[in-house]
This record gives structure tokens, C-alpha cells and sequence, in this order.
């Protein structure tokens, strides 16, 4: 096993009762990697999340977190490496005020008073929350909320982030906060697993897409690439996001798929174009 | 004629002194799809509530002005899993509770199931239990029992979130077909890239009150655009520092380039 392993999925089965949800699918993270988990509503993308926080177990084959197997491991055992985000996160706040909620992991987890207001603050700044950290959660608009549980996840300062469509109703300004802490989170050696229908975000903040098609791994490679290809986009259901659409239909150097790349690029071809 | 009308309304969430909505004029007719726009807590959520009638009489709190809703109304709430009856044990039973309690006769609830449940692409899913159904699957379901109740106001608060890029565009082009029927559709999304080919007209929603109204190319300007607000494609081209006016679309985009 290499030792920046921070997620492998070895052959992975699951069902819901008698309908499949996954069948035999593996696929390993490393520490630091940034990887979209891609694919239709019901492709399974949502069960490789439970599976991965503990809430359920395989029915074959192996999830490990790091060096370990997660067959025997509870969902408070693995939140010690592993930080989640639900699909409805307005459903994970329960405290009375937001700060208390983004310190409830590391409390609950056993770290000292001042450790938890370290990593409460710290990440309450990393998504610029200060000025709501006192307020009732139930008082915040549900892109707040979204984005408290987000704060929440990162305070347990996991070695792997699970977030199933974190951005959902959130505007572009909040997106690209989003996008800032989770690449900075990255940059520290954590790895982060995605599941977005938003393509554009995770161009801006991933690089690496796997691509589930009814429960079977059915493509896994760098986004850039992927993002820029309708033709293979199209059989899985998803569509190039704007920048990736508009850089093909251009035809501008590189493919840009960021907005920032996409820019840059515009801006020199076009003065060129009014040079000449 | 208009199906929806707000007149000067203002409403205040209870126990607080800021009103979530400021002021608020504005006319939704038959065939008519007007998108709501805004950063989050602009008061889009609201203003939905508000049209469907269910601010102040669920949520509590107090509202000035005048609000007419000439017909039935249906909302989409933004987190369908809080709009489920609890009540079915079939998708086909959740899609017909709502016209069952309209109290029409079983031939017509048959009728008015099985068409939502085509228009939404969900036959397959009739006999599945909803709390099997992902989230996307959810969603459909969820506009499925709304449009089963043949609502003249269509009120869809995040419609696509929970949807794949294809759900999505199928649902934008269902909206399409219901104005088109004569349907009144009220809309709020962060999908703004969807909204030029989807809506006919756009609300711009600030801290509550109305900030511009106008065409989607509402979504080109530069103030939408540095609030945040401006399709991707203009966004874009502002980013470059490439003349005004900004392309919609990347069809708009294309055009232009030539």
C-alpha cells in the first residue's frame, strides 16, 4: 500500500435490498488529490459517499481509509480521518449558535477546549463566516447553513473530505469561496472527494473526474480533458460546462477549462486577432 | 390579465425588524416565466413563499401590500425531501396525493398521475418506494405531484439542484412547455447559465427589494455581472477585458467572435 493512499475502493459491491447500487468498483485517492465524482442522478454517487463515512458497508469487496478497512469501523471512528458534507446539509446543524456547531466535531472528538477554538476559527475563516459565527443556524439563509456544515466538515481537519454537491443553491460569489478553501484544505495533504453536477465549479477546483454509469466506474482522467470532450460526455449524461464549451467552440490553445486560464487566453488571441 | 400580482408588499419573518421582502411590485401573466435572481438571502426563497401563500400563513410573520393569485398556485420547495406526504408507499401514490386531496374523481386523478409522471421521464420509477429514490429522482417526483394538481401559477424555488446536466435541461425545457400551455411560472435559481434560453423575463433581487427587471440580457450587464450574477459566458468576457456589450451564451459568444 503506498503510504499517501487516503482512499481505495477494492471491488466494491452494494445494493439497496434487491436494486444495485454498485457493482465491483475500485478506484484509490491520494493525499492532496482533488477528484469530482461524477455521473446521472442515481449512479451511485451518493452510496460511494455513505460507504466511504461509515454509514453503510459493502456487500463485497473492501473501502479503506488510509491503512484502514472500514468493515468494522463506525461512522464516529472514521470521522477522525473523515470529514463529510451531506447532500441536504441543513439536516447535519443542530446547535444553537454556528460556532458551536463548527466546534461540535473536534469537542466530540476529545481535543482540548483551546484546540477546539483553534480549528472553530480557523475554519469559520477559511469560508469568511466570522460575522455569522454567533447567529442561530435556523436564522441563516440555506446557502449559509450549506456552507456552515461545510466549516463543520473542515474543523475535524480530515485527512480526506467527502462533500456530495456542496455547492447546490449556492450563488457564484459563495462557489467560489467554497472553491478557495477547499483547494487550500488540498494543499495542506487532505484529500477531497466531490460528488457535483456542477461541472463549472469543479473545473475551477478539481482535477482528476471519475465517472460512475449505473454503479459501474465507466471513466477516470484528468478533467481537462474530459470536461473539453461533448462526444465522450454525452453517453454519461453530463454536458461541458460553458468555459469548457466555449474554449472548444473557439478553438482557443490549450482548452481552457478555468475561468481565470479562459481569460488570459481570450484576451491574448484576441489582441492578436486586432493586430493583425 | 395576470395570474399573479404583488403590489407593494413588504413582509417581515417574525421576530424580526428587517423586512426579507421590501416593496415588492410585480406581475406574473399566463405563459409568462419570470426568473428571480440574487445572491443568496436576496429574498428569492421569499418571494416565492409569499406568491404561494405561505408567507405569512405557515411561516408566521407579517406582510403589507397586496398579493392577488387569480388561480392555483404550486411551489417547489428547495429541499424536495421536506415536500414528500409521508403518506405513499409508491412513487405513483406520492405523485396522486396531492389531487386526491382536491378531491377529484379517481378517472381524472389516473389521468393527471400518469401525464406528470411522463412529462417527467419517471414512468419507470411509478412502483418505487420515494424513500428508496435519490435525490435527483426525488425532485422529479416532487414537480411531478405539483403538476399532477394542474396548478395555473408554477412556483419552482432551486428546481435543478438536485438534478444531472440532463435532468436539468429537461426540466428547463418541461418549464419551457408549461408557459407555452399558458401556465404562469415564478422561478428562482443559481443556474443563471440556463436562464437566457429559459426565461422571458428577469427579477435582480437585492437584500429584498427589486433592483432591475428586464430581458436575460439583464444577464450580460456589467452590474449583474460584478454582483456575481452575470451568465458565465459574459463573466468571461468582462474577465478578458474584451468590449461591452458581453455575450449571453456561447452561441452569443461564437457570433460574436467571427
Amino acid at each position: 500500500m503506498a503510504l499517501s493512499r487516503a482512499l481505495a475502493f477494492d471491488g466494491v459491491a452494494f445494493s439497496y435490498g434487491n436494486v444495485a447500487a454498485l457493482s465491483d468498483v475500485s478506484f484509490e485517492v491520494a493525499a492532496g488529490e482533488r477528484v469530482a465524482l461524477l455521473g446521472r442522478n442515481g449512479a451511485g454517487k451518493s452510496t460511494i459517499v455513505r460507504l466511504v463515512t461509515g454509514l453503510v458497508h459493502p456487500d463485497a469487496g473492501s473501502v479503506w481509509i488510509g491503512d484502514w478497512d472500514t468493515a468494522d469501523l463506525a461512522p464516529e471512528d472514521l470521522a477522525r480521518r473523515v470529514g463529510s458534507v451531506f447532500q441536504h446539509a441543513d439536516q447535519q446543524l443542530f446547535a444553537r449558535t454556528l460556532r458551536e456547531d463548527v466546534g461540535f466535531g473536534p469537542r466530540a472528538l476529545g481535543f482540548p477546549a483551546r484546540e477546539v477554538r483553534r480549528r472553530t476559527d480557523e475554519a469559520l475563516d477559511a469560508l469568511d463566516l466570522h460575522a455569522h459565527a454567533e447567529q442561530h443556524p435556523y436564522d441563516l439563509s440555506p446557502a449559509l447553513r450549506k456552507v456552515g456544515a461545510l466549516a463543520g466538515a473542515l474543523a475535524l481537519e480530515p485527512s480526506l473530505l467527502v462533500l456530495d454537491e456542496p455547492t447546490a443553491g449556492l450563488d457564484r460569489a459563495w462557489r467560489a469561496r467554497v472553491a478557495d478553501a477547499l483547494r487550500e484544505h488540498a494543499e495542506r495533504g487532505a484529500a477531497l472527494l466531490v460528488v457535483t453536477h456542477d461541472l463549472a465549479f469543479a473545473a475551477e477546483t478539481l482535477e482528476r473526474g471519475i465517472v460512475l454509469d449505473r454503479g459501474r466506474l465507466a471513466c477516470d482522467e484528468p478533467l481537462e480533458r474530459l470536461l473539453t470532450s461533448a462526444e465522450r460526455l454525452k453517453p454519461l449524461g453530463l454536458v461541458p460546462p460553458p468555459i469548457a464549451a466555449l474554449s472548444v467552440a473557439l478553438d482557443l490553445p490549450g482548452r481552457p477549462v478555468r475561468e481565470r486560464d479562459a481569460a488570459h487566453t481570450l484576451a491574448r488571441v484576441a489582441g492578436g486577432r486586432s493586430a493583425s | 390579465m395576470r395570474t399573479l400580482g404583488l403590489d407593494d408588499v413588504t413582509f417581515w419573518y417574525p421576530a424580526t425588524a428587517n423586512p426579507a421582502l421590501e416593496n415588492i411590485t410585480l406581475d406574473v401573466g399566463p405563459g409568462d416565466i419570470v426568473a428571480l435572481v440574487g445572491r443568496g438571502g436576496a429574498g428569492a426563497s421569499t418571494l416565492l413563499l409569499v406568491a404561494a401563500g405561505l408567507a405569512p400563513r405557515v411561516t408566521g410573520g407579517r406582510l403589507a401590500g397586496t398579493v392577488s393569485r387569480g388561480a392555483r398556485a404550486g411551489i417547489v420547495l428547495p429541499t424536495p425531501w421536506t415536500q414528500l406526504s409521508g403518506m405513499a408507499f409508491t412513487v405513483w401514490d406520492e405523485v396522486a396525493f396531492g389531487p386526491a386531496n382536491l378531491g377529484w374523481p379517481g378517472h381524472a386523478i389516473t389521468r393527471h398521475v400518469d401525464h406528470a409522471l411522463e412529462r417527467l421521464e419517471i414512468v419507470p420509477l411509478a412502483s418505487r418506494d420515494p424513500a428508496t429514490l435519490s435525490g435527483g429522482e426525488l425532485q422529479r417526483v416532487i414537480i411531478a405531484g405539483i403538476l399532477a394538481m394542474d396548478p395555473d401559477l408554477v412556483l419552482l424555488d432551486e428546481p435543478t439542484a438536485e438534478l444531472d446536466p440532463e435532468g436539468a435541461r429537461a426540466v428547463w425545457r418541461l418549464v419551457r412547455s408549461l408557459a407555452g400551455e399558458g401556465k404562469a411560472v415564478l422561478l428562482a435559481t443559481s443556474d443563471v447559465d440556463a436562464l437566457p434560453d429559459v426565461a422571458d423575463r428577469i427579477v435582480w433581487l437585492e437584500q429584498g427589494s427589486v433592483r432591475a427587471m428586464g430581458e436575460p440580457s439583464l444577464l450580460a450587464e456589467d452590474a449583474l455581472c460584478e454582483a456575481g450574477l452575470g451568465t458565465t459566458v459574459a463573466d468571461l468576457w468582462r474577465a478578458a477585458a474584451l468590449p461591452a456589450p458581453y455575450p449571453l451564451t456561447v452561441v452569443d459568444a461564437v457570433q460574436r467572435w467571427r
